[in-house]
């Protein structure tokens, strides 16, 4: 027992050891930034706008179900001027960006480790390696900065539709009006709310796109090692998103 | 005259797996090498550590009068770019066109217009008999057809030394014949040192000078290719002419007195 505990405690370390080593390389490919371009602009396609249908469907919930849990209790206390501001609080600082970030991890994460861990089994990390390429520069730095990035877009797009969302619901399914609803966001909402959820989403940004490329680079044993990878850079991309939320709203809430 | 490749008393392991030992190998200058042995003798690993994929946990090795050993990803980069190399398994970059793919090591070299480089590269495909196919990915190819768009990758940028693991595998005897004249009519033309890994010991007899055996991590023989069917050790000998009975069993585990099975 106390023996699996203290192998699970060592394997967590060397995997977070080597998110660190990764990130450290990351940071130095970076000095000075030669990003391949067309490798970057890829990315940010395929990772940014395929995934706005996905996120834009999620946020609108998000902001919907926001409205809809707290709007019997503002109806019932007649403080409709805060309905919007209970919603927009929630999904701005919170919600939002930890229910894109899980979208994001799900859908462009776990994608990128797949990706990432079939090249390195095939070996196309090797022949990059033996063309004199650095895989890191080469396919890791346009990667990260592209899941960094794009988080954050579309982090602020999702804000937006979710603000939509609790609007829509409010006014449709509690008969709140819309220049109510607006007003409950522009007085009570402070630009900070806002900001504290894209700063949030930048390291949730981080987390995702390390973890990802880090399981996808170091994976081993073919087709069911790379299940292994994917499998494991969402779960630690989950924890690190929670981990990570809890200490940014401690330290800058 | 330095060698292009000079090895001496490697060793590699992984984990408690011991993969090669004390090997010790020159190539020369415009010579070609051929390397054979039974499955997960270690023919592959020698090929990635001449290129400083692998590091070798002992010994050191030369290139090009340059020592790898010990050297950073960023310090073998120059070295790399003279060097080409075709992987057992492709290493195609799934991400690209068949063109691209060839192109790539040209493109990253620099110092040619990209309309040298496409006519560069339309005629190592026409020479590895793909033409035609510059626009498919990868995953729309056969086997034989990555293993020719690999060669031409390897081939495409004049390399000084050239590693071909297992170059005709997966090609049928009239393109394995093909793509063996090709590899020779290169090297002829460019001069260059070619190491060879291959299953298929006829055809890679005809292409190589020497041929070397590797047997449990060691190299166990060298010798002139034309004999080689004849050669000296049993092992070798069974191996090459493909026996049943011999010292070595049908896995290619040696059973000869005194060794571990």
């Amino acid at each position: 027992m106390i023996g699996n505990v203290g192998a699970g405690a060592i394997r967590v370390a060397q995997e977070v050891g080597g998110i660190v080593v990764l990130t450290g390389q990351v940071l130095r490919a970076l000095v000075p930034p030669r990003i391949d371009g067309r490798e970057l602009l890829k990315n940010l396609h395929k990772m940014g706008n395929r995934s706005v249908p996905i996120v834009v469907l999620t946020a609108f919930f998000a902001g919907a179900l926001m409205m809809l849990q707290a709007g019997p209790f503002v109806k019932k206390f007649g403080a409709t001027s805060l309905a919007g501001w209970g919603a927009g609080y929630a999904v701005l600082r919170e919600i939002g960006p930890i229910l894109i970030a899980l979208m994001f991890s799900g859908r462009v994460g776990a994608n990128n480790t797949a990706e990432l861990s079939t090249m390195t089994v095939t070996e196309q990390l090797d022949g990059l390696r033996a063309l004199a390429i650095d895989p890191i520069r080469f396919l890791v730095v346009p990667r990260v900065i592209a899941m960094v990035v794009m988080l954050v877009v579309l982090t602020v797009i999702g804000d937006l539709v979710a603000l939509l969302g609790a609007s829509i619901v409010g006014r449709t399914m509690l008969e709140i009006d819309w220049s109510t609803m607006y007003y409950s966001f522009a007085d009570n909402l402070k630009p900070y709310d806002f900001l504290h959820g894209v700063y949030k989403s930048i390291a949730f940004g981080v987390a995702i796109a390390m973890s990802s490329c880090y399981f996808g680079v170091t994976v081993r044993g073919g087709a069911v090692g790379v299940g292994r990878a994917v499998n494991a850079a969402v779960v630690a991309a989950a924890v690190s998103i929670m981990l990570l939320d809890f200490f940014l709203t401690y330290l800058t809430g | 005259m330095t060698p292009t490749v000079r090895i001496a008393g490697v060793g590699k392991r992984y984990g408690a797996r011991r993969v090669l030992e004390d090997i010790s190998l020159d190539i020369a200058p415009g010579k070609r090498l051929g390397l054979i042995g039974p499955a997960a003798s270690g023919k592959s690993v020698l090929c990635k550590l001449v290129t400083g994929l692998e590091t070798p946990d002992a010994g050191t090795i030369e290139v090009l009068g340059e020592s790898i050993v010990g050297k950073r990803e960023a310090q073998l980069g120059a070295l790399r770019r003279r060097i080409g190399m075709l992987f057992q398994n492709y290493a195609l970059f799934d991400f690209l066109t068949v063109e691209q793919n060839v192109a790539f090591p040209l493109e990253q070299r620099g110092g040619m217009t990209a309309d040298e480089i496409a006519t560069r590269v339309a005629a190592r495909l026409r020479a590895v008999g793909l033409a035609g196919s510059e626009h498919k990915l990868t995953g729309e190819l056969s086997g034989g057809m990555k293993k020719r768009v690999g060669i031409a990758r390897a081939t495409v940028a004049d390399a000084e030394l050239v590693i071909y693991d297992e170059p005709s595998a997966g090609l049928d005897p009239v393109t394995t014949q093909k793509i063996y004249d090709l590899l020779s009519a290169d090297q002829v033309r460019t001069g260059a040192t070619v190491l060879a890994v291959s299953s298929d010991v006829a055809a890679l007899a005809s292409f190589v000078d020497e041929i070397a055996f590797l047997y449990r991590g060691h190299l166990i023989y060298r010798g002139p290719a034309a004999g080689i069917t004849d050669a000296p050790d049993p092992l070798v000998r069974q191996f090459v002419r493909g026996e049943l009975e011999g010292p070595l069993d049908r896995e290619g585990v040696a059973t000869r007195e005194g060794e571990d099975r």
